[in-house]
């Protein structure tokens, strides 16, 4: 696995911030906020693209793709895959991504609207195209399998992972990469998230204004990042002497034909995506369930009684916690970055906390695990992630 | 702007671009043969001479440049083109 996240670049440095509950949010200055309502942001300020990709390759890429080269980089040390040594053929790349390559984008619309329209960038399309982050880790490995970017908004990266799976349980592809990125930050797309009125206006606190269940929430963090996991079937893993990490046991996706932005406040549409992934992986029960916890008063109070709607009386006992208490919400980064939160939450049996939870909203009366991390005996953990436009994707994750 | 200058800018912008030592590339080098230049890499590199130079090179002129000589050449004679060649104000 590679991650790339606000409160830490690469897994153990994430994980470590993840387990001590520390925040990644600060006040935002990739930009100029001042006339925005909103000013706090995660920005992954320790990452440097050319600590993993070559300086030309960097130069001719969106932010968002460095990410995504970056985390598989990552992701194909920590595994031992070499890349020549595989029928590359078999080899596939199925990523997530929001909003593909805004950075550049708004830099040429502005230069095209400044300047004239001859004056647009001729790198533009290869740039700005979202399925430029799974064409570029293609061509820079030679995975030829099948490729491809999944757009779902704040679901992209757990679509992405969840029909990766399915490629490589169907037998379609022997190995996958696969996860999320996303590069929001920019003037247009942050201004457009506050235009909204979605986002957190807590600029006085910015390591406290992601506070998902609490009752003082209101709206989430933006931020940045990515993550890769590499997926292969089990036996094949073992052969090649790979460390087995977890096994995807369960994966549903729908949607709540419903509104553009605004959950099904009964979180109907949220309960049924998780008992269908509970049916994939033959599961009645999880020991945790990573949720998809934004921080905005209608997504956790919908989500809260998704979870009661499908885990009934049980539901209490569950521990439910929010990573984007810690690192905000990277959009399509995030069901991939959380993605390797249980991940690591199984290798290490602990639950991360949810932070900044300190006077819980009464519509939100489960255990949240606040603000201290938990070991406690995991098997399977469910991570939830519901897309604007009410893409919703459940994935189930079991201890190999 | 002499040729000289001419000749050293678009050097200098072929050598960032390339990640090539500024020595290794002539005037006789040839954009595709000598430096390994794919005709996507030919688009963007007028795209960053346009911009340095502050002109437009039209794309009947580009199909006819082959080598950084060719290059520098165009620029020096519309750079350096006779008073009565300039356009009607």
């Amino acid at each position: 696995m590679g991650v790339a996240a606000c409160n830490g670049v690469g897994v153990q440095d994430f994980w470590r911030a993840n387990v001590e509950g520390r925040s990644g949010i600060s006040l935002i200055d990739a930009f100029d906020t001042t006339d925005l309502a909103s000013k706090v942001g995660g920005q992954v300020r320790g990452f440097v693209p050319t600590h993993y990709i070559p300086d030309d390759i960097a130069k001719r890429v969106d932010r968002f793709v460095h990410f995504g080269l970056a985390c598989t980089e990552m992701a194909l040390k920590e595994s031992g895959l070499r890349p020549e040594a595989e029928d590359t053929d078999r080899v596939a790349v199925v990523m997530g991504s929001g909003l593909g390559g805004l950075m550049f984008h708004e830099e040429q619309m502005v230069a095209a609207f400044d300047r004239g329209a001859h004056r647009i960038n001729p790198a533009s399309v290869a740039r700005i195209s979202p399925n430029a982050v799974a064409s570029q880790i293609a061509i820079r490995y030679g995975f030829r399998g099948p490729n491809m970017v999944i757009s779902t908004a704040c679901a992209s990266g757990a679509h992405a992972i969840g029909e990766a799976f399915r490629k490589v349980q169907y037998g379609e592809t022997d190995i996958c990469l696969t996860g999320g990125v996303e590069a929001p930050l920019t003037q247009f797309n942050f201004g457009a998230y506050c235009a909204l009125r979605v986002l957190s206006k807590n600029n006085a606190n910015p390591t406290g204004a992601s506070r998902p269940f609490d009752l003082g929430r209101d709206g989430f963090v933006m931020s940045e990042g990515g993550a890769v996991l590499i997926l292969e079937e089990r036996e094949r893993a073992l052969r090649r002497g790979a460390a087995v990490l977890a096994e995807i046991s369960g994966y549903a996706s729908n949607s709540g034909a419903h509104h553009m932005v605004m959950p099904e406040s009964e979180g109907a549409d949220a309960a049924r995506v998780m008992a269908a992934a509970l049916r994939d992986a033959r599961l009645d029960r999880v020991d945790y369930i990573n949720a998809h916890a934004t921080s905005t008063r209608a997504n956790d109070a919908a989500e809260t009684k998704a979870i009661k709607a499908v885990f009934g009386a049980e539901a209490r006992k569950i521990p439910v916690s929010s990573t984007k208490s810690m690192i905000g919400h990277a959009i399509g980064a995030a069901g991939a970055i959380e993605a390797v939160v249980c991940v690591k939450a199984l290798q290490d049996q602990v639950v991360p906390p949810t932070i900044n939870l300190n006077i819980p909203d009464p519509a939100c009366d489960l255990d949240y695990v606040p603000r201290e991390s938990r070991q406690i005996k995991l098997e399977h953990v469910m991570s939830n992630s519901f897309g604007f436009g009410n893409c919703n994707v459940a994935l189930i994750f079991s201890k190999p | 702007m002499t040729t000289q200058e001419i000749d050293l800018k678009v050097r200098g912008i072929l050598s960032k671009k390339l990640n090539v030592e500024l020595d290794k590339i002539g005037g006789e080098s040839r954009l595709a043969e000598d430096l390994g230049v794919d005709s996507f890499g030919a688009v963007e590199l007028m795209f960053e001479i346009e911009e340095a130079f502050g002109l437009k090179i039209p794309d009947s002129d580009i199909e006819h440049v082959r080598s950084v000589k060719d290059i520098v050449g165009y620029l020096d004679g519309w750079l350096n083109r006779p008073a009565e060649a300039l356009p009607p104000k």
